[in-house]
């Protein structure tokens, strides 16, 4: 993944899965024309920022795209924790299960 | 809109069917999903396969499964593989029953066997065991990617002429006497000789709808998944005592889930309380825990049938009715074996495989059932 648009530098959408613009056009064309499934597609907005940067650029994408309202596509829904924790913030003390 | 046999659910279950059906030639076949595809439990689930089971009916129609999901995998080309299930025993007690299991899968051709911590420790470098004496390793066990499965069976389904409508939701079956017709939907009639529901707990409500009782209960359950790493180890690995899981999966996440909890029927919410109790199980095998990042959590409903195994096959008193749900949490990896079954049940009038005829809703009504003891997350 990753290949540039024709003679311009590669416009990456998501940084931490590494899509590019083009990466996203070549997925529409081939029938994915909701979020949810472009997202697992590509595993856009899927890495450690969680699509905070990409997922509204994606939208506004798509929408152009499909000559919608980006409020019109069903948004993926955040989940927790929203930003990435570490593990030993729920460990509580020493974490010890017994 | 006319059809012969319409299948309600786009998930690996209702895409397996129709995928099946359209192999054997049977042509006019309607796949009805009310968001998009994979959308129910099939992208939630934790993507383990596995035939480590503990009755006759689940160890040979899982056995099955394990052989289609490798023809699957080469046909449809999706990632699939076999890196096998390390059940953690930490008593004396859980060691006796799992030798017991792991006779019964060897009877079933599935070469479980119980393996010593060394042996452990090779299939899963880094763990601390802790307490643990013994595990049970299922080496026909894996893992695939749901994703890839639900996409190539539907860009294999659609090739061979399978019709595929997403957003669409099926409001109720519409019988004649005691025939079924077709389906409404919100976007009209769909005529049918045939119909099949493979929609989760949905299957419970749209049954209602031709007069059918099927008790299934929708329970929530949980998993988080962290940052990638690169390969650490290949078999999802089972705590038990406690029932949690760990596998990492292609991409180089680690999904953990354990079961906490929860009322049937309550909606799917984030549960802050979730998160502690999974990672403070896993911590407890693995040091280097507590600097991982988790991305996210979320949940999924196992639709739970009263024995622990799914409801398949026709329903006595409405003709050409059919209903595959109540897996329990098995679904993703029974969806091979499933799709099958259901395709000869529809087509042939009889599954292929005996025991699946012992699965019909039949059994539940008549109290014949058989209790599964191996669920887990």
């Amino acid at each position: 993944m990753g290949k540039g648009v024709k003679n311009k530098h590669p416009i990456i959408v998501c940084r931490c899965e590494d899509v590019t613009l083009e990466d996203i056009e070549k997925v529409i064309e081939e029938g994915f024309t909701d979020l949810e499934s472009i997202k697992r597609k590509l595993r856009i907005g899927m890495g450690p920022c969680q699509g905070r940067t990409c997922i509204p650029l994606l939208v506004r994408i798509l929408a152009r795209r499909l000559g919608k309202k980006p409020e019109e596509l069903l948004i993926p829904p955040t989940r927790p924790p929203i930003v990435p924790l570490p593990v030993k913030l729920f460990l509580g003390g020493r974490g010890h299960e017994e | 809109m006319k059809s012969e046999v319409v299948i309600v659910g786009g998930g690996s279950s209702g895409l397996a069917i129709a995928y099946y059906l359209a192999n054997m030639g049977v042509t006019n076949v309607v796949v009805v999903e009310k968001h998009y595809l994979g959308s129910g439990s099939t992208f939630r689930c934790a993507t383990g396969i596995r035939a480590s089971f503990t009755t006759e009916e689940h160890i040979v129609l899982q056995k099955h499964s394990i052989e289609l999901w490798r023809e699957w995998s080469k046909k449809l080309g999706f990632f699939y593989e076999r890196g096998g299930y390390v059940w953690l025993l930490r008593t004396e007690e859980q060691l006796k029953a799992f030798k017991e299991y792991s006779k019964l899968h060897n009877s079933y051709g599935v070469p479980t066997k119980i393996i010593g911590p060394e042996e452990i420790k090779e299939l899963v470098p880094t763990i601390n065991l802790n307490g643990v004496i013994g595990a049970l390793f299922d080496p026909l066990a894996g893992k695939a990617d749901p994703f890839g499965v639900v996409h190539s069976l539907a860009s294999a389904c659609r090739r061979m002429g399978v019709r595929i409508y997403t957003l669409t939701t099926v409001k109720k079956i519409v019988v004649a006497g005691s025939k079924v017709k077709g389906v409404e939907t919100d976007k009209g009639f769909i005529e049918s000789r045939v119909v099949v529901l493979a929609s989760g707990y949905g299957t419970r409500e749209l049954a209602k709808t031709a007069g059918v009782d099927i008790p299934l209960e929708n329970v929530p359950h949980h998993s988080i998944i962290t940052e990638k790493f690169k390969p650490l180890f290949k078999p999802l690995v089972i705590d038990w005592t406690t029932g949690a899981y760990i596998v990492q999966t292609h991409e180089g996440n680690f999904l953990m889930g354990v079961d906490i909890e929860e009322k049937p029927g309550t909606p799917l919410t984030p549960r802050i309380d979730f998160i502690p109790t999974v990672v403070k199980i896993w911590y407890r095998y693995f040091k280097w825990l507590p600097d991982v990042y988790i991305l996210r959590s979320w949940s999924g409903y196992y639709v739970m049938s009263p024995d622990r195994h799914p409801i398949l096959g026709p329903i006595d008193e409405v003709e050409n009715l059919y209903i595959a749900a109540g897996y329990s949490g098995h679904g993703f990896m029974m969806s091979p074996i499933v799709g099958k079954l259901l395709a000869e049940w529809i087509v042939e009038g009889k599954p292929g495989i005996p025991q699946a005829e012992r699965l019909t809703l039949r059994r539940i009504r008549e109290g014949k059932l058989i209790f599964e003891r191996a669920v887990v997350g």
